[in-house]
């Protein structure tokens, strides 16, 4: 199947009316929870994962996607209007965002990151569409050793492009497929760390991991911000208008920052919030006139949101075809796929056309909606930000708690849960990144698995991870990830000392 | 000796690290397997130790931001410490109680305890949200939430 036929396959889904309606409820929901300060798109994902049980997988997971970049579209809101991200790929939307609401031009602000995020999702979606068929042609031939070189890559480069320190996303990551470790391995069945608890032989299912890490532990740090402002209802948003002077103005970062945007949402630990900040700082570099950045320059606005858009669609990329995601939130969409028996990977562009087209043909459907949506129902949309946080406080626990029993109905796992969100909480506040953490969980029990069949092909000897130029450079990369940060950190504090 | 936070954390981890190495080493071994079911842990726990020594070892210095993080005033502590004991009453109790009453009881409760001072709007999200739920899984997706003491 070409990428034409694929595409009309594609649109098959999309535009039937399950599709339709699927597309609509799941971009929805994204953007209303994208907008609350402190609830990003893992736990906009995670919470409407128990939605999904049951449904079939095409509709279900065109529903996912729109939530997931639904809630990146929807995180601009709070970043222009409140100065509180809705999530972490918005933080540079305020930079130029916010000044622009304090002048009186929330409404402008609103609907210039609108723009740029349709324009930046939807050439990125191109992008997706021409790059996944054919990376997944050439992954169709890739062994265990080199599945589990990527992973390990995709770890590695999680842990050094993490904010903060490389030692504690390292640790992050580690715990993580620690955790995968408890239960019978499904190789030996050797029973591990289990303590003879039958509640444990399974493992922890991956949405108690990320509900409790994020979710609960976005809650607690709520519950600390409790008293800050919600929107307030005489706050004036101001005309949308916006001139074509203006949109000549944002169509050169726009375009640029898209394309930088796909890139780095393609490679595997970037994703959309590094993505938003290497564009803030590239338009800031080329501008002639850099000064007006940071008060409320159109440019600075557009950058951000055209880049984190794209930049989510570009993490589709090696979800889709390689079935390894490259951050913490498409960990949690690969968790979406299994829950609905869906591999993804090389073999799903062959053996379920309709999944792999249509998420990418509904992605189109739903960048227009959220264009369409938002535009003129932003000022109504915008209400949400008014719920009193203790309201959105009990309700978030009690989503997180239901979602968690109705898939095992075994009250262990919400105590789990909450051990899971009290961990999550001691992260956030002792600065250790939780992004990396949840992908080494959903990597852990894959990497282990690719490792051993290595192993077995190889009669144990570890060179085959070396014998063949693609894991070797891969592992390479990998190494050097992890080194070269730590390297430029150390020059850079020997010359200091020098001065 | 334990003057840095990032020492204590380092210390706790090297704990936690060798007591995960000494269950992995307690693991049984089969003799024909190439890769045996403790090869990965054993892996992880060394990592581990290694890793959490460098954070003992490190000298970085946190920064400011980091340190606010960590400044959270004791009251605030239990208030988030007394969020925690309800949804563990909450977890308790809801499987004989029933989801419905429950989380009524829950969302009410938790509400008015972080600072909700709306009464009336707080009781009527507080008793259609658990309906609501419950109509939607329940109904719509098949799945049982418990009933608990209520007839239907």
């Amino acid at each position: 199947m070409n990428a034409f036929d694929g595409m009309i396959t594609g649109f098959q889904v999309a535009l039937s009316w399950e599709g339709i309606l699927f597309v609509l409820i799941g971009v929805i929901v994204g953007t209303l929870i994208g907008m609350m300060p402190g609830l990003g798109p893992i736990s906009a994902i995670a919470i409407m994962i128990p939605i999904t049980y049951g449904m079939d997988p095409a509709p279900a997971l065109v529903m996912m996607a729109g939530v997931y970049y639904g809630a990146v579209f929807g995180g601009s809101t709070s970043s222009i209007l409140l100065n509180a991200p809705g999530i972490s790929g918005t933080v540079a939307t305020a930079f130029d965002g916010y000044p622009m609401a304090q002048q009186g031009k929330a409404g402008k602000a609103l609907a210039i990151a609108a723009i740029a995020s349709f324009f930046g999702g939807t050439v990125s979606v191109i992008m997706l569409m021409l790059l996944a068929p054919a990376l997944s042609s050439v992954a169709i031939s890739f062994g265990p050793p080199a599945y589990f070189a990527l992973m390990l890559m995709g770890l590695t480069a999680i842990s050094s492009l993490s904010e903060g320190s490389t030692i504690k996303a390292m640790i992050s990551a580690v715990a993580g497929v620690m955790v995968v470790t408890i239960g019978i391995d499904p190789q030996t069945g050797t029973q591990r760390f289990t303590f003879g608890n039958v509640n444990l032989f399974d493992g922890f299912d991956f949405l108690i991991i990320a509900l409790g890490l994020f979710a609960i532990a976005e809650v607690c740090m709520l519950v600390l911000n409790r008293k800050n402002r919600s929107l307030s209802d005489d706050q004036k948003l101001g005309s949308l208008k916006v001139t074509r002077a203006d949109l000549k103005e944002m169509s050169g970062p726009m375009t640029r920052q898209s394309f930088v945007g796909f890139i780095l949402g393609v490679l595997p630990g970037a994703g959309a919030t590094i993505a938003s900040f290497i564009s803030y700082i590239f338009e800031k570099r080329i501008s002639k006139n850099p000064e007006e950045f940071g008060k409320g320059s159109i440019k600075g606005l557009a950058a951000p949101e055209s880049s984190n858009n794209a930049a989510t669609s570009g993490a589709f990329v090696p979800l889709l075809s390689l079935g390894i995601p490259g951050s913490g939130t498409t960990a949690v969409m690969l968790g979406a796929f299994l829950v609905l028996g869906v591999q993804p990977g090389p073999l799903l562009m062959t053996d379920r056309p309709e999944i792999f087209w249509g998420i990418i043909a509904s992605m189109y459907l739903g960048n227009i909606f959220l264009l369409v949506l938002n535009l003129p129902l932003i000022p109504y949309l915008a209400k949400i930000l008014s719920i009193p946080r203790p309201l959105l406080i009990s309700l978030v626990i009690m989503f997180s708690l239901i979602g968690v029993y109705s898939i095992s109905f075994n009250v262990f796992d919400l105590y789990m849960l909450l051990v899971f969100g009290a961990l999550g909480f001691a992260m956030r506040v002792f600065s250790f990144p939780a992004p990396p953490f949840i992908l080494a969980f959903i990597l852990g029990g894959m990497m282990e698995q690719a490792f051993r069949q290595s192993m077995t092909i190889s009669n144990g000897n570890l060179a085959i991870f070396v014998n063949s130029p693609l894991p070797l450079s891969l592992i390479l990369i990998a190494f050097l990830s992890l080194v070269i940060p730590g390297l430029l950190k150390w020059r850079g504090r020997r010359r200091l000392a020098k001065m | 000796m334990l003057s840095t936070i990032n020492q204590r954390i380092g210390l706790i981890l090297f704990i936690i690290a060798a007591i995960y190495l000494f269950l992995s080493f307690q693991l049984p071994n089969y003799p024909y397997a190439p890769i045996d079911a403790d090869v990965i842990p054993k892996g992880l726990g060394v990592l581990m130790l290694v890793l959490s020594a460098a954070l003992f070892f490190s000298r970085v210095i946190e920064t400011e931001a980091e340190k606010e993080k960590r400044n959270i005033p004791k009251k605030e502590l239990l208030v988030l410490l007394a969020v925690f004991a309800m949804i563990f009453f909450y977890i308790l109790l809801f499987e004989l109680i029933g989801f419905i009453i429950m989380t009524t009881v829950f969302i009410f409760f938790s509400s008015w305890f972080l600072g909700y001072t709306k009464w009336k709007t707080n009781i009527i999200v507080s008793i259609l949200f658990p309906l609501g739920m419950y109509a939607i899984f329940v109904f719509a997706l098949g799945i049982s939430l418990p009933r608990g003491i209520l007839p239907i």
